[in-house]
């Protein structure tokens, strides 16, 4: 029983620190905000030679076979850094591929993500926005040469910038995942621009989009429980992410709270700060536990491995929500400006929460598993 | 990081279980002599001072084998060890700040509850601000003697000894003023009454000292040393029983589930009222969250590593859900969760971190407690904000006022 990390673990963690703290600065953060593609090609390269893009991938694909815990350890950081790019849909969308894909699909795609020449994404909701796969209600019609998709999918992370697309549909033996070429005839993208300036979302309006028989990800009609697990690895990358936002924000109004005087004295050392401040780490803390708990219990298959990752996402999506919350108060006027970095973290958290169900949806799973 | 036990752990965990299904009462314990009984027959199995070192009567067992102990005794509700204050706070006090000649005389008597103790910390005006304590111990030459008041103190009505801080100068700032030492509840200037609390039992008492007399040989460290010693001795009290806890914790969940299938709103089960799913998620994800942090907790215990003043963030964060988990059974069990007598099976007996066993309401009243006794959740914020996250502290007078 061991919940430090182990020395490599410690090692990647601290090195990602560094090259975020070095590469990923708020100055560039806000820049690519507003370039139009919104992430830097230099840093993906960085990252492939880092080893991170093919983190968790097999060793035979030139991943380096490592899991959800080490995928945590840099999301956390990234969230620490509000870093923006197509990094964990990338990895999740490859997660899928290494799970089911056949023999070509994982040649096809894994190298290509681990040295950082392709990048890829899932199309989770459809304009429902229900994260429960089964409610997926865009049709896949059967072909000669394969399928074709019709539906419509929203909130697609990092579309825009993706070699595939890992689109769910409903076809007449259930619910498949399929591998779509975002140029296909009939896929229509369209970005669409939240408060959080690193993430990206897009739509996709699918009319009647061609896909081969070879696209098809895993058995037909047989994605539902993959998808489960899809979503369990999304709540715990995003429950990371927002830990790193989270601890980034208190550590940020520490910092200010020790400098910053008012009457006299610091105002870290009035009991409403100092409380305000010791009630954060408590939940900072907690969020560690229960992010770093899920990422192992997926990791080791644990038994509450589905339970874990609800309650990381239910847990941790409304900690980050009161943290970073939290910090602009102790700020005060200061973290309610733009200029101030604040916001970068507290939105990226804010994106975040929604994201691979948000704390009602995880909280429903979690009666399910208590009580049925 | 590796979260799975290991085979030995497991093993142990095996042998332990084996021991409880075997030996537990199968009633409750009503005199303290059976209580007696209960504890020798569980010293006698090596699971009392476990963490004790081996020369003491201890087995110098690890971090983890303590808490999987705790924890299969929670697991079957066993009755807890009679020498509880004595066996967590005064022998590791006295381990580590007592002579040899004070460890000869005590430890052995402590694990085996022949001598029972209690702790003499909190008065009337001195409870957070611990250090503004005023029950004075003079020196009179060949001994101390003793006058003052203690109050909210556990277990004192069946105490044969008491861990004291006492004020031995009163002319340096408070905190150097106070010694530590150890008293002989049983004499003519000890007088112990009960102190009844908002659940009806009389947990705590009173102590009055009228010149109670305390031997030179029982001054525990250097004259002035109280309140250094009493930092450390509150540092035991946090942290340690954690697995345990979140076991009892949940059994009380899982009761809750059970009644909400029984209990209805609007025709339909409350368990499958989505209002009431909300919250029952939302108290399950925080129980499985403590019971995450109990094992960080436990993990860097094993490696060694002392507590320090992180375990005022284990002891506000399961202190603080207690109460939320026991509000949230008031709203599911409605009157039920009031009923002191005459509840039906269903709706009676829980489990309680307390160590009062009793009912849904006993154990809703004690939620209240957890978040005043041993440091307040304002004190741990207190702690958490200046020495965890080093803010300032805020200017106070009695830092060197005397």
């Amino acid at each position: 029983m061991d919940f430090a990390f182990n020395q490599d673990q410690q090692l990647l963690k601290s090195s990602a620190r560094a090259f975020l703290d070095e590469h990923c600065q708020s100055a560039l953060v806000r820049a690519l905000g507003d370039d139009p593609r919104g992430e830097s090609e230099a840093m993906w390269k960085d990252m492939a030679q880092l080893g991170w893009l093919g983190l968790a991938l097999p060793e035979t694909y030139g991943g380096s076979g490592l899991g959800m815990v080490e995928t945590a350890i840099v999301l956390e950081e990234m969230g620490r850094a509000a870093y923006p790019g197509p990094y964990f849909p990338t990895m999740l969308a490859a997660g899928a591929v290494a799970l089911a894909g056949s023999a070509e699909q994982k040649s096809r795609w894994l190298p290509a993500i681990a040295t950082g020449s392709a990048r890829a994404t899932v199309a989770f909701l459809d304009a429902q926005l229900d994260w429960e796969p089964s409610a997926s209600a865009t049709g896949a019609a059967k072909t000669a040469g394969g399928w074709t998709l019709t539906g419509a999918k929203h909130f697609v992370p990092w579309a825009h910038v993706a070699d595939v697309l890992l689109v769910p549909a409903r076809g007449p033996e259930g619910l498949s995942l399929f591998l779509v070429d975002p140029a296909a005839p009939g896929l229509k993208l369209t970005p669409v621009t939240g408060m959080d300036l690193g993430t990206r979302w897009t739509s996709l309006a699918l009319d009647g989009v061609p896909v081969r028989a070879d696209a098809l990800l895993g058995d037909s009609g047989q994605a539902a429980a993959l998808l489960a697990r899809l979503l369990r690895r999304g709540a715990v990358g995003a429950a990371a992410e927002m830990l790193g936002a989270a601890r980034r924000c208190l550590d940020m109004s520490v910092a200010y709270a020790k400098v910053r005087e008012q009457f006299g004295q610091p105002i870290g050392s009035f009991q409403a700060i100092r409380h305000r401040c010791a009630e954060m780490l408590l939940e900072v803390e907690n969020s560690h536990a229960a992010t770093y708990y899920a990422a192992w219990a997926i990791d080791a298959g644990a038994e509450d491995e589905a339970l874990a990752a609800s309650v990381a996402k239910a847990y941790v999506g409304e900690a980050a929500r009161r943290v970073c919350g939290e910090a602009i108060q102790v700020h005060g006027g200061i973290g309610f400006t733009w200029e101030y970095d604040l916001h970068l973290y507290f939105k990226r958290a804010k994106a975040l929460e929604p994201m691979y169900g948000d704390a009602d949806y995880h909280r429903e799973l979690i009666v399910r598993h208590v009580a049925g | 990081m590796d979260l799975s036990y290991s085979p030995e752990d497991l093993a142990f965990r095996a042998d332990v279980r084996r021991w409880f299904e075997a030996n537990t009462p199968r009633h409750e314990l009503g005199t303290l002599d059976e209580r007696k009984t209960w504890h020798r027959q569980l010293y006698d199995a090596g699971h009392v001072g476990m963490g004790w070192p081996r020369q003491y009567g201890g087995r110098g067992a690890t971090p983890m084998q303590q808490a999987i102990v705790a924890d299969e005794m929670a697991r079957v509700n066993a009755p807890p060890t009679i020498n509880g204050l004595g066996i967590g706070i005064v022998g590791p006090t006295i381990i580590v700040h007592g002579t040899e000649a004070q460890k000869q005389r005590y430890l052995k008597k402590i694990l085996a509850a022949e001598e029972l103790w209690c702790q003499l910390y909190s008065e009337p005006n001195a409870g957070s601000d611990l250090a503004s304590l005023k029950t004075r111990a003079d020196d009179k030459g060949e001994h101390f003697e003793v006058t003052g008041q203690k109050i909210w103190t556990s277990g004192g009505l069946i105490a044969d000894w008491g861990l004291l801080l006492a004020r031995t100068d009163p002319t340096v700032p408070k905190h150097k003023g106070i010694s530590c030492f150890l008293l002989n509840m049983r004499q003519p200037g000890v007088e112990v009454r009960p102190l009844k609390q908002i659940t009806g039992s009389a947990h705590f008492s009173e102590v009055f000292m009228t010149e109670a007399r305390v031997e030179k040989s029982d001054l525990i460290g250097r004259l002035g040393q109280g309140w250094e010693i009493a930092q450390t001795t509150l540092s035991y009290e946090r942290g340690g029983n954690s697995l345990a806890r979140v076991t009892r914790y949940a059994s009380a969940v899982n009761q809750l589930v059970k009644a909400a299938r029984e209990l209805s709103r609007g025709g339909r089960p409350l368990i499958d009222d989505p209002l009431v799913r909300t919250k029952m998620g939302r108290i399950y994800a925080e129980l499985e969250v403590q019971r995450y942090a109990a094992l960080r907790v436990l993990s860097a215990l094993q490696k060694g590593e002392a507590p320090g003043p992180a375990s005022s963030i284990t002891k506000l964060s399961y202190s603080e859900f207690e109460k939320r988990m026991h509000e949230l059974a008031q709203e599911i069990l409605g009157p039920w969760g009031q009923v002191t007598a005459g509840a039906p099976d269903d709706f009676s007996e829980v489990d309680t971190s307390s160590g009062e066993p009793g009912t849904w309401a006993t154990a809703f009243l004690w939620s209240r407690a957890g978040t005043i006794y041993a440091g307040s959740s304002e004190i741990q914020k207190n702690v958490i904000g200046e020495r965890v996250l080093g803010l300032p502290k805020e200017p106070r007078a009695d830092r060197t006022k005397a």
